[in-house]
């Protein structure tokens, strides 16, 4: 026994006298996140981790301007026309392209990765905004029956001179920035159908109607034109190298590694020892306390958040149960108790915006006049804010249903995402100031479960909760659609509906004019504003936090469309010293 | 004893029938939107919620959703895992053997430095060595895992630098390793069959953390375990007839008390082995090591129900598996459990 212990010792002793740190290489970027990649298939891309790897592997017809989110620029396409219209895209497509399977890219892999989109449409995938443009419907011929090959066949098609034609049934000024999203990106017909992905014809079509692509052959072996290739994906880590017949200027780091770390110890430790070049940091907090002013870490602060989160207050609320008495009598609501402007205007001016600022966003949030990223194209930052004027809120809730919301009191049922802590603190922000102006107000606050939440506040049922939008595309659409429209995706939760601002949101859809579309947006921002449908939450500045030998990351570069929480570039443009 | 080693061999379909039954029953007490959440990655994929669960079938009756799981999981298709992007079953066909290879490195020195040290402490009963034995018993088996896996990093990696940080490869190892052929899938040991023993070596530095969080946290059940059946042995009839007899003092000890003394070790033993086999999954999370553990966390968070029931699943297996063969010794070691 004696000896068995002996010799373990020994060889413990042994590998710990061969540990030869071996620093990052100047060729090489690690990368730690806390998360899984689901999917290196374009066609099914639809989360941030995954985006952010296809993004380096695969490439888009256009892509952002440097740092902007309202300039477009060409990638495999050179040039595209717009005519018909603004109905009919046409592209030229990038000459001598290779994929890494050594395939020239040629108009076929372009219309076939765009075909596959609409033929498949996944419900777990991106292709529904996709699909809204160019069949005029978000789904697939699953579920919609009037979706025949033929409309997608025509829709998708290249002309005889090899350049690629798109054809919307309506004008969609949101379509280029659609184009430019990851999920978006060409892939190599030839080698698809050889790993056993649909052929691209008629025949087979129905077979992959809805199919979900994650798992998909294309995800196991991908082969895109982007800049670097993958070599090896494992368990917990992806490995990516410079593809060399990449056709764009060389890029100077030649490997790649993504790690999964889910522990933040472990990823702040690695960092810090510069063994990792970028981690996923768990935000702002973490940052300052751990991690500012520590040798070798860069902070970059003050960068653009493209996420835009608010309080929804229900006017049609369709669960008895969540109403208490279901009256007026101090001890419920009424289903319809935020139908009364006066009480959305009370409550956000009971909501203390500069304590959110200071509490959860360690001073580093901005209030936002509408529910669109200020960076968005249509942001109107002389729209008015509400403040938290206490007084305000006492003479908006005394008005309120003739004076009964005041006299008798209400008590509220308001719910958020079970562990997401800055909603659990503006939910308690708000209740402690709306109780604190009458005694007889009571805000009852509760988590729930993401799915429960999801699904109850789309069933209308839920009368309060706090949810946010992340951008699919930069356009002021994806977010003042979703947000205020009676036909958009978040309607069902707040049950606002406003025929002057579906009227604009609708003209804002079918012009091409920005100087049209901003003075919409506005108008539907103020309109907001008077109406008060949401509170809306202090957005976070963003920040990262890198290695200092790292070259090429830095507020001027970031683009937040790309790569998301890391350095708002692609990988070929960064280097190190 | 072949007749007993059948019979329990026999029981392992029925078994694992009976815990499938259980296992897909679990889940159906998810709510079909609950199961279909695990699908959905963003706010904006909720909108497919109703498409996700039609698509799926999650809506359908329980022997409809237990029918066509039970006849794809015997045709080898346990589903797809949104947790790890791949199949289930290539899921732990990749993950297992790293499991398996840090259940080798660790459950050896677990039980022999526990049986060693619990021994030692019985011996010297109040003595120093004793009372320092117990200390580290207790601080060992009450330190939670977490708490000691994170000092352990912080320390060893993060300040001293001795020991390589999280994961199994060192960064420059990990582009190397698409050249290593694998016969067992277990990295270590198929470097080692290549004769790449840097890379043998830089898998075995990787472990020695989550080995020694391991070896701690379990070492010290054993060697309290061992310490009290040692202390009851000591006092038995059989060992003071031993001595009576004449018999020197380490072969009392050695072979009479502590033969006896190990029975229970065996069981503890067995449910160490299920445990590690299991997955270890706060060790393996914390120090990123690419097990069965980290996976089964990721993808009970994620609500990802096709790999929770491969990992239960497996687990069954391993369960039944395990305790077959712990039955089998035990009777190897008392002959009185075969006759039972």
């Amino acid at each position: 026994m004696k000896k068995i212990a002996l010799l373990s010792s020994l060889l413990f002793a042994a590998a710990v006298a061969s540990t030869a740190q071996a620093a990052v290489a100047k060729d090489t970027l690690v990368v730690q996140w806390a998360n899984d990649v689901p999917t290196l298939d374009p066609a099914a891309t639809y989360d941030t981790a995954s985006g952010s790897i296809v993004e380096n592997l695969y490439e888009t017809l256009v892509t952002y301007k440097g740092a902007s989110i309202r300039e477009l620029e060409p990638l495999l396409a050179t040039k595209w026309a717009i005519s018909n219209g603004g109905k009919t895209y046409t592209f030229d497509l990038r000459k001598n392209v290779k994929f890494h399977s050594g395939n020239t890219m040629t108009c076929a892999d372009a219309e076939y990765t765009f075909e596959r989109n609409l033929v498949t449409n996944a419900a777990e995938s991106g292709n529904w905004f996709f699909a809204e443009s160019l069949l005029g419907t978000g789904a697939n011929a699953g579920d919609d029956k009037s979706i025949t090959w033929a409309r997608i066949d025509r829709a998708v098609e290249c002309n005889r001179a090899g350049q690629l034609v798109f054809t919307l049934p309506k004008v969609d000024p949101a379509f280029l920035s659609k184009m430019a999203y990851a999920g978006q990106s060409v892939v190599d017909r030839q080698h698809a159908i050889k790993v056993g992905e649909w052929k691209g014809t008629e025949a087979d079509w129905k077979n992959w109607i809805g199919k979900d692509l994650q798992g998909s052959n294309l995800n196991k072996q991908p082969s895109g034109t982007g800049a670097y290739r993958l070599v090896r994906r494992d368990a917990n880590a992806i490995l990516a190298q410079a593809f060399d017949g990449y056709w764009g200027k060389k890029p100077a780091i030649k490997n790649v590694i993504v790690q999964k770390v889910p522990e933040l110890a472990a990823r702040q430790q690695a960092f810090l020892r510069g063994d990792a070049d970028l981690i996923e940091t768990g935000g702002r907090a973490n940052i300052e306390e751990q991690l500012k002013g520590k040798p070798g870490v860069v902070v970059v602060d003050n960068l653009p958040n493209t996420v835009a989160s608010a309080f929804f207050m229900n006017q049609n609320i369709k669960d008895p149960s969540r109403l208490g008495s279901g009256k007026l009598d101090g001890r419920g609501i009424p289903a319809n108790f935020f139908s009364d402007v006066n009480v959305r205007r009370a409550f956000a001016n009971s909501f203390n915006y500069a304590q959110y600022i200071r509490d959860v966003q360690n001073g580093k949030g901005k209030q936002r006049t509408m529910l669109l990223p200020d960076s968005f194209p249509g942001y109107d930052a002389k729209v008015k804010t509400y403040k938290y004027d206490p007084k305000q809120a006492e003479a908006y809730f005394k008005r309120a249903w003739g004076g009964n919301v005041w006299k008798n009191g209400f008590t509220l049922n308001a719910s958020y995402r079970a562990g997401n802590v800055a909603s659990q603190t503006a939910m308690e922000i708000l209740k402690k100031n709306v109780e604190a102006l009458n005694p007889k107000f009571r805000v009852n606050i509760q988590p729930k479960e993401w799915s429960a939440m999801l699904n109850d506040s789309k069933a209308g049922k839920e009368p309060m909760i706090i949810i946010g939008w992340a951008p699919d595309y930069a356009d002021p659409d994806n977010f003042m659609y979703t947000f205020y429209s009676s036909n958009g995706y978040y309607y069902p939760r707040a049950n606002w509906k406003d025929a002057q601002v579906d009227k604009w949101l609708e003209q804002a859809r079918n012009t091409t004019n920005a100087a049209t579309r901003n003075r919409l947006y506005s108008l539907v921002g103020q309109r907001a504003y008077e109406q008060s449908p949401f509170i809306l939450i202090p957005a976070g500045i963003g920040v990262i936090a890198h290695r200092d030998n790292l070259v090429g990351v830095s507020a001027r570069a970031y683009n937040p469309m790309t790569s998301f929480s890391d350095t708002g570039t692609f990988w070929k443009d960064l280097s190190k010293k | 004893m072949l007749n007993f080693i059948v019979r329990r061999l026999i029981q392992i379909p029925l078994v694992m029938l009976a815990l499938s039954v259980l296992i897909v029953a679990l889940t159906m007490l998810l709510t079909p939107a609950q199961r279909a959440a695990g699908y959905i990655r963003s706010d904006q994929q909720a909108a497919q919620l109703e498409r996700i669960i039609r698509d799926r079938g999650l809506d359908q009756p329980f022997p409809v959703q237990y029918g066509k799981w039970l006849q794809s999981t015997l045709q080898g298709d346990l589903g797809f895992s949104k947790s790890s992007g791949q199949p289930v079953l290539d899921t732990i066909i990749e993950r297992l053997p790293n499991t398996i290879e840090l259940t080798l490195v660790t459950a050896i020195p677990i039980i022999l430095i526990g049986v060693w040290l619990g021994t030692l402490s019985a011996l010297n009963k109040d003595r120093f060595i004793d009372q320092v034995l117990r200390v580290f018993a207790v601080l060992g088996y009450s330190l939670p895992t977490f708490v000691l896996g994170i000092v352990l990093l912080a320390v060893l990696y993060g300040y001293l630098g001795w020991l390589p940080g999280a994961g199994q490869l060192e960064v420059v190892n990990q582009f190397a390793v698409g050249d290593i052929r694998r016969y067992t899938g277990m990295l270590g040991l198929d470097a080692l069959l290549n004769g790449r023993f840097d890379i043998a070596l830089d898998v075995l530095r990787h472990m020695i953390m989550p080995a020694l969080t391991l070896i701690i946290v379990s070492g010290a059940t054993i060697l309290k375990v061992m310490r009290n059946n040692m202390l009851e042995a000591l006092t038995s009839d059989y060992v003071r007839t031993a001595r009576a007899k004449g018999l020197p003092e380490r072969t009392v000890n050695l072979k009479h008390a502590r033969r006896n003394a190990l029975l229970s070790i065996i069981t503890l033993g067995g449910f160490l082995i299920i445990g590690l086999l299991s997955g270890s999954i706060i060790t393996e999370t914390i120090f990123a090591y690419p097990g069965i553990g980290q996976w089964v966390a990721q993808s009970a968070l994620q609500l990802d129900v096709p790999s929770v029931l491969g990992f239960a699943l497996l687990s069954a297996i391993i369960v039944v598996v395990v305790s077959t063969l712990t039955d089998i010794l035990y009777g190897v070691v008392d002959p009185r459990v075969r006759f039972d």
